[in-house]
């Protein structure tokens, strides 16, 4: 299913924080994982998570480091700080409470 | 060029992401990603030329990738930006200062007078040697804002070297020729030695000097050798041009 932009726009860091706060992981790894669990419904040009990411690692919302794998590829995982895992809940809740809102409204209008 | 270095490199020329360092990060990063997608793309049975299709595709396109990246670091980039055009400034200002005194002193010895008699006016002179520095470098950063526009290169200039006059026709109304005068000989040094003809530069350093001595007369008084300030100020404008080739060398070339 193809969302608005916009909308993605504003949910993307959500799911970064989100992701990570479970575990490491690099970019190609992100985005496979958000289509996993979105059973490929989540789609969004894979090049404006990188610029997502440096935004947040900039807040120091993110850690970063380089690692090479057990092919022999070096790939940059973030992970979240102190900082981040409390901006992950906050931004969990912000979201949690924004939809519940918009959904009363929505059923409401449909009622 | 394959397709993954196409896109990572038009995405860092574009970004105008700060530092070398952190472009060649930033570059090491994406090609990686790009190498996992052409990787799964390829393990599907796409041919190359279908892996490098769907590849680009799912990335998005580069320029909006890079406008995001230059949106993160712009802030960076503008403090970068004022810190090094503060360390230019402050150079050409010493620049100018062991120039002028320099030739003071020189002016001095030659006619038996004290060198210290010959900064008697130093406090006057203080705005034409910061207005020298200030001329040069706003000829400068026009040329780098405005690359493409000789016009619109002069913008900056011109904009400073009006409030300048504003500044110092309040500040100094009896000594503001000076100042002005320098600031508009040092811009038209800078834009004339740009012009690829030998020592055409020296007409620019002479000119706004010759228009401001025939409107107000001797620009200090008490100077007997009137050539002295122009070559005061073409030997600065020289010195200015080799400040801001190593500058080009230090901070454009290697960072940018």
């Amino acid at each position: 299913m193809a969302f608005d932009r916009e909308l993605l726009k504003g949910s993307i860091a959500l799911l970064i924080l989100k992701l990570l706060s479970e575990r490491d992981m690099y970019g190609y790894e992100i985005i496979q994982e958000s289509m996993r669990r979105s059973q490929d419904a989540f789609e969004f040009k894979e090049g404006t998570l990188y610029p997502a990411l440096h935004q947040l690692h900039k807040r120091g919302y993110l850690r970063s480091e380089w690692r090479t794998g057990e092919t022999g590829k070096q790939r940059k995982y973030y992970g979240l700080t102190a900082a981040g895992r409390k901006a992950a809940r906050r931004s969990e809740r912000e979201w949690l409470s924004f939809t519940k809102v918009v959904n009363a409204i929505l059923s409401k209008a449909n009622a | 060029m394959t397709h993954p270095d196409h896109i990572v490199s038009r995405v860092i020329s574009l970004a105008k992401l700060p530092g070398s360092k952190r472009g060649c990060e930033v570059a090491k990063e994406l090609r990686a990603h790009l190498d996992d997608v052409a990787e799964e793309v390829r393990s599907q049975g796409y041919d190359d030329e279908a892996t490098a299709r769907i590849v680009r595709i799912r990335f998005g396109d580069p320029q909006e990738v890079a406008a995001a990246f230059a949106s993160v670091y712009a802030p960076e980039r503008w403090a970068r930006r004022i810190l090094q055009s503060a360390i230019l400034f402050a150079a050409s200002t010493i620049a100018v200062v062991v120039v002028i005194s320099s030739v003071q002193s020189i002016a001095a010895v030659c006619t038996a007078e004290s060198v210290l008699s010959t900064f008697r006016n130093i406090h006057r002179e203080v705005f034409g040697i910061a207005a020298i520095a200030a001329g040069y470098c706003s000829l400068y950063a026009g040329e780098r804002l405005f690359s493409t526009s000789r016009v619109r290169a002069l913008l900056p200039s011109v904009t400073l070297g009006l409030v300048l006059a504003a500044v110092f026709a309040w500040l100094i109304p009896q000594h503001a020729a000076l100042p002005l005068a320098a600031f508009a000989c040092a811009a038209s040094g800078r834009l004339l030695q740009r012009v690829q003809i030998p020592f055409v530069w020296f007409a620019g350093t002479a000119l706004p000097l010759l228009i401001a001595w025939a409107l107000f007369g001797p620009l200090l008084p008490g100077w007997q050798f009137p050539w002295l300030v122009w070559l005061g100020l073409t030997v600065s404008c020289k010195a200015l041009r080799e400040i801001v080739q190593l500058f080009e060398r230090v901070f454009v070339e290697r960072f940018a």
